[in-house]
């Protein structure tokens, strides 16, 4: 099944939660930045992903229906 | 693999664990226009030149009070500088009230906690006094006491000798502050040098990071036979803007979190590292505040590191106007804006060769739009709103009034977001947390980095140097 990384449930992308994921980040740049735009952390398999891929280990999030 | 039950299973420390939201975010779409420091900078900033132009049309003087510091005092003994504060209490207490109010709420409705933001913003504001008033003693220059050297060093040690809690980075918010000031820099940045020194400027600055980037990519690749990913993730970091464009690529070209580590540590030591470096070699050539401040352009890899290093050659070389001017048009204008587009190639370049396999999605070129550093918009807003009202004032009147009445208050405050965020750089930097990177990658990023700093040398010391020189003149 593929969908997603922002619907799926292992997608991260809170920006207090990415800072804190990459120690260093915020001494030259930041989580709350444009350039960032959406992207975040696929914790199943330790990548950092723009929100619109995808890839055949999605689920969906169920949280928040 | 095992099913983890909840966001913080994944978290390798406590402080990630900590941070780790109760529900999952939601896409950011056009809600970043209250959820971004970019857009808050222009707010803010914007919203601080109104209030400038207002006060100075008006001819009140609340505005240059209230930007009251002692960086200007050449004070000689500390009964002078006792004079100052006790003469002034009031405005210093007024003024930290104003910039609570200005950053904190913006902080608040970022989702950034009030109850931490607020003790840590009072305490970078103290430490941002202490850092004005060693600059404003008499012999400060002739130690090379340079505020924002200063800021940085005395953050540094605090952070790495001291062990502050980590709830106070919430106030330390380097790029917040940065990205106000460069906002607050296009108010006195006439658009006319933009226009004319734009086209020099993104010339040398494209160069240098196309040959930065392929040469870290193609080292990393053939000779020390990295992944691609790594390799492309490093090498816009080190090309283009460090970590700000390492997150961008990172997430374009679904990196390895490792190679994002790596790339912060790569970009944050060698950034400290020009921020010494630069100035003091440009010191040992004699270099115009132009000429170093354009070099500080194509050889930092920040905007608020580079700033530091622009900031303070171009007060040992009798301008740091002219400096961070130039630094200005080579990193903001040559490098910065661009980021959106090297996100896009690379993201195409994914999708069509590496992801092929792996259910590559083509990337929207909306991208380009939601990853361009929206900041730089309110640079050019307030250069073109100054510039306008100004450009019915004759020169000397100019000089004599619009300059000491308006250009300088807004010069001051902007003085004043920079030291919040040279304080933060060093505050926020902890040696022992950065994550170590391999022999291979600090290989290939060095060998961009030495083509990078004797390119930028090269192009803005003799290329270039005479149009640098005469930047403005």
């Amino acid at each position: 099944m593929t969908g997603r990384c922002s619907d799926c449930r292992y997608f991260e992308n809170d920006p207090a939660y990415v800072e804190a994921a990459f120690p260093g980040m915020a001494s030259l740049s930041s989580a709350y930045s444009s350039v960032r735009a959406d992207g975040g952390l696929c914790l199943r398999a330790s990548l950092f992903v723009a929100p619109w891929k995808r890839c055949g280990d999605f689920e969906k999030n169920s949280e928040g229906e | 693999m095992a099913k983890k039950e909840s966001v913080t299973d994944y978290c390798e420390t406590k402080v990630c664990a900590d941070e780790a939201p109760a529900t999952p975010a939601a896409p950011t779409g056009w809600k970043e226009l209250y959820l971004k420091e970019d857009w808050w900078a222009i707010y803010l900033g914007i919203g601080i030149v109104v209030v400038s132009l207002l006060a100075f049309l008006a001819g009140s003087t609340i505005v240059k009070s209230l930007a009251v510091n002692p960086g200007g005092l050449k004070w000689s003994s500390l009964g002078q500088l006792g004079k100052h504060f006790a003469g002034n209490a009031y405005l210093y207490v007024l003024q930290l009230v104003c910039w609570l109010i200005i950053f904190g709420i913006p902080a608040r409705i970022m989702g950034i906690r009030g109850s931490r933001f607020i003790p840590s913003f009072i305490g970078l504001y103290i430490l941002s006094v202490i850092m004005f008033a060693l600059g404003g003693w008499v012999d400060a220059q002739k130690y090379n006491m340079e505020p924002p050297l200063l800021a940085l060093i005395v953050g540094l040690f605090i952070a790495n000798v001291i062990p502050l809690p980590k709830w106070l980075d919430c106030g330390f918010r380097v790029e917040y502050y940065v990205k106000t000031g460069i906002v607050l820099l296009g108010a006195t940045f006439p658009i006319t040098l933009v226009v004319s020194a734009g086209p020099i400027a993104l010339l040398q600055a494209t160069v240098i990071s196309l040959a930065t980037c392929l040469t870290i990519y193609f080292a990393a690749t053939r000779m020390f036979g990295l992944d691609k990913r790594l390799a492309s993730v490093l090498g816009v970091g080190g090309a283009v803007c460090g970590v700000s464009a390492s997150i961008a690529i990172a997430s374009s070209v679904k990196a390895r979190k490792e190679y994002l580590y790596t790339s912060v540590t790569l970009v944050v030591v060698w950034a400290l590292i020009m921020i010494f470096f630069i100035p003091f070699v440009s010191k040992m050539f004699n270099l115009s505040a132009g000429q170093g401040g354009a070099w500080v352009g194509t050889s930092e890899f920040a905007d608020a590191a580079g700033f530091a290093a622009a900031s303070a050659y171009g007060r040992m070389a009798g301008s740091e106007n002219t400096a961070i001017q130039a630094f200005t048009l080579m990193k903001v204008i040559g490098r910065d804006i661009w980021i959106g587009i090297w996100s896009f190639i690379f993201a195409l370049i994914a999708c069509l060769k590496w992801e092929k396999d792996e259910c590559g999605v083509r990337p929207s070129a909306l991208e380009i739009w939601w990853r361009f550093p929206k900041f730089v918009i309110g640079f050019f807003v307030a250069s073109l709103m100054i510039s306008a009202v100004t450009a019915g004032y004759a020169a000397p009147v100019f000089d004599k009034l619009v300059k000491p009445s308006l250009i300088g208050p807004i010069a001051a405050l902007r003085g004043w977001t920079f030291i919040f965020c040279f304080l933060s750089i060093g505050l926020t930097t902890r040696f022992r947390e950065l994550k170590a990177a391999g022999w291979k990658s600090v290989g290939a990023f060095s060998m961009g980095v030495v083509i990078n700093v004797v390119l930028g040398f090269l192009l803005s010391a003799i290329v270039f140097g005479g149009y640098w020189t005469h930047l403005g003149k």
